[in-house]
């Protein structure tokens, strides 16, 4: 009896289980390429699109604005490096990697732009704060304060998304930090010698 | 101090493994934080004189800072408040007199406001089965150690393997926070040992888990170019020690006190160790489990408290986790 009722409230769980979400993804994790395909140039927040301007203050009340930083602005780089951060311990983990590791590595590869962007404080004078209890005050980060999450959905990242954009405008890199290894290779492949 | 030694009868005896068995259940490694993913169900211990078990527990874990990577500790900014709540519903069946089978399913709430960012998700976590085997063929609770024989402690070997049927960073969810399962499949093998010499139990539970590697082709929503995944290996030790009160009534109160260490490795990816990765926890746990007389139900209440000091856990949140459980236990 204790037998028939434990294969029946397991096999109602299972049921309930293949029931209640579509669980395949992890069930059954698939290494096809699913990517859509991209219309190179066109505006968006994906590899090979041209990224839209945007303007955000940074921790000290400055406006940063994209294009400035862009080619045909003002203070042109070779590359901007995006860094969705809510300053929990594996987002600070991948901000320390890039500051040890990615930084020094191309310090002399032309003009890149580290940006760490938190879309959680909701204020300039909090992001200060915690850019500052963090350890990245002066650090060589710019740190933007994206209060109404505006470049949190323009990218569609989360914590520890990662966006490399090309000084002509184009995405390069849009993707979770992982390792810092893919977005060592494309700064490598992007930047000057 | 009175103890009614003149009353114990075989069903006490039966009462005490109940006890044990339950209060005692290998601690599950817990990683719940929601961006993390968690609310993996743990495992069960079904007692030995029993056939069956059915289980459900609520549990609430708070979080209060982190561990960052050095071992500092960095408080959640102000207005935060992270939570997550599991219900966990199991069950425990004794294949042979020496073999038994679980699983647990768990259900995660999370309610998370991180500064001024609000995020609540629900969903299933990742659930577990489990096989056990005792390598033991009577109780070995003792009220009195007479001979050597009488110091033989219980030992289970198990095996559990945790199925990603939570909602993962891999599925089609755009934020991390709204995960409640990690995504790898999960296979630990555990050691645990007991024993009891009336009122007072000692056990120690070993536990080793290999995640499986996976390959991923989407993060946040999006599909990515695949690439392989594997977290690192998690070991864990738990010891505790208990108390048992027998009363008038014959019911039975036992008060434990447990620690746990818990640590895992770094994740690998395409070859490629994340040097952001792994993590190290200490907790303690304190307990109380009260048996009915009628060897059916059986209540607990536990506390699981993480130890707020520099150095004692790495790259992990701080937390405390309630949890309130009630099992019921057929002959």
């Amino acid at each position: 009896m204790n037998r028939n009722f434990y294969l029946l409230f397991l096999l109602s769980a299972l049921l309930l289980l293949s029931a209640c979400v579509d669980m395949k993804n992890d069930l059954l994790p698939s290494a096809s390429d699913q990517r859509s395909a991209v219309t190179v140039g066109t505006i968006g927040h994906r590899p090979e699109q041209l990224v839209a301007d945007f303007t955000l203050p940074n921790s000290t009340g400055k406006d940063f604005t994209l294009s400035t930083h862009l080619q045909t602005g003002t203070e042109p780089a070779d590359a901007i490096v995006l860094y969705f951060t809510m300053w929990c311990p594996i987002c600070l983990g991948h901000s320390d990697h890039m500051f040890n590791t990615v930084m020094p590595q191309f310090q002399d590869r032309g003009d890149v732009v580290y940006i760490l962007v938190d879309y959680v404080s909701g204020s300039t004078a909090v992001v200060r704060a915690t850019e500052t209890a963090s350890g990245y005050t002066g650090s060589g980060f710019v740190t933007l304060a994206d209060n109404d999450q505006s470049l949190l959905k323009q990218f569609e990242a989360t914590n520890g998304t990662t966006v490399v954009i090309a000084g002509d405008g184009t995405v390069l890199l849009n993707e979770d930090y992982r390792t810092g290894e893919n977005l060592m290779n494309i700064l490598d492949e992007h930047l000057p010698l | 101090m009175f103890f009614p030694f003149h009353r114990l009868r075989k069903w006490q005896q039966v009462k005490a493994t109940i006890i044990v068995a339950t209060l005692f259940t290998p601690a599950t490694p817990l990683l719940a934080a929601s961006c993390c993913g968690g609310g993996s169900g743990g495992s069960l211990i079904l007692p030995k004189m029993s056939s069956a078990m059915f289980d459900m527990s609520a549990s609430q874990e708070n979080y209060n800072g982190f561990w960052q990577a050095d071992g500092t500790i960095l408080q959640d900014p102000p207005g935060s408040d992270l939570k997550q709540l599991r219900l966990n519903v199991g069950a425990a069946y004794r294949l042979a007199p020496n073999w038994q089978t679980s699983f647990v399913l768990p259900y995660v709430w999370n309610r998370n406001q991180y500064s001024g960012y609000e995020h609540n998700s629900n969903g299933l976590g990742d659930s577990s089965f489990s096989l056990l085997y005792e390598a033991f063929d009577d109780i070995t609770c003792v009220w009195k150690v007479r001979e050597l024989s009488d110091l033989k402690p219980a030992i289970y070997w198990g095996a559990t393997l945790t199925v990603p049927t939570g909602i993962s960073p891999y599925d089609d969810v755009p934020n991390k926070l709204d995960t409640t399962g990690l995504g790898f499949y999960r296979l630990d093998g555990s050691l645990h040992v007991e024993k009891t010499i009336y009122p007072l139990t000692a056990s120690l539970t070993l536990n080793h888990g290999i995640h499986i590697k996976r390959p991923v082709n989407r993060e946040r929503g999006e599909h990515v170019k695949p690439y392989n995944k594997q977290l690192g290996d998690r070991t864990s030790v738990t010891t505790s020690f208990s108390y048992t009160h027998f009363m008038d009534s014959l019911d039975a109160i036992t008060a434990g006190f447990s620690y746990n260490y818990l640590t895992e490795g770094k994740t690998v990816t395409d070859g490629t160790e994340d040097s952001a990765s792994g993590f190290r926890k200490q907790s303690i746990s304190t307990s109380l489990t009260w048996a009915e007389s009628g060897n059916r139900w059986i209540t607990r209440v536990s506390w699981n408290h993480s130890i707020n000091r520099e150095g004692w856990g790495e790259n992990f949140p701080i937390t405390d986790i309630y949890t309130l459980g009630v099992s019921y236990l057929y002959e």
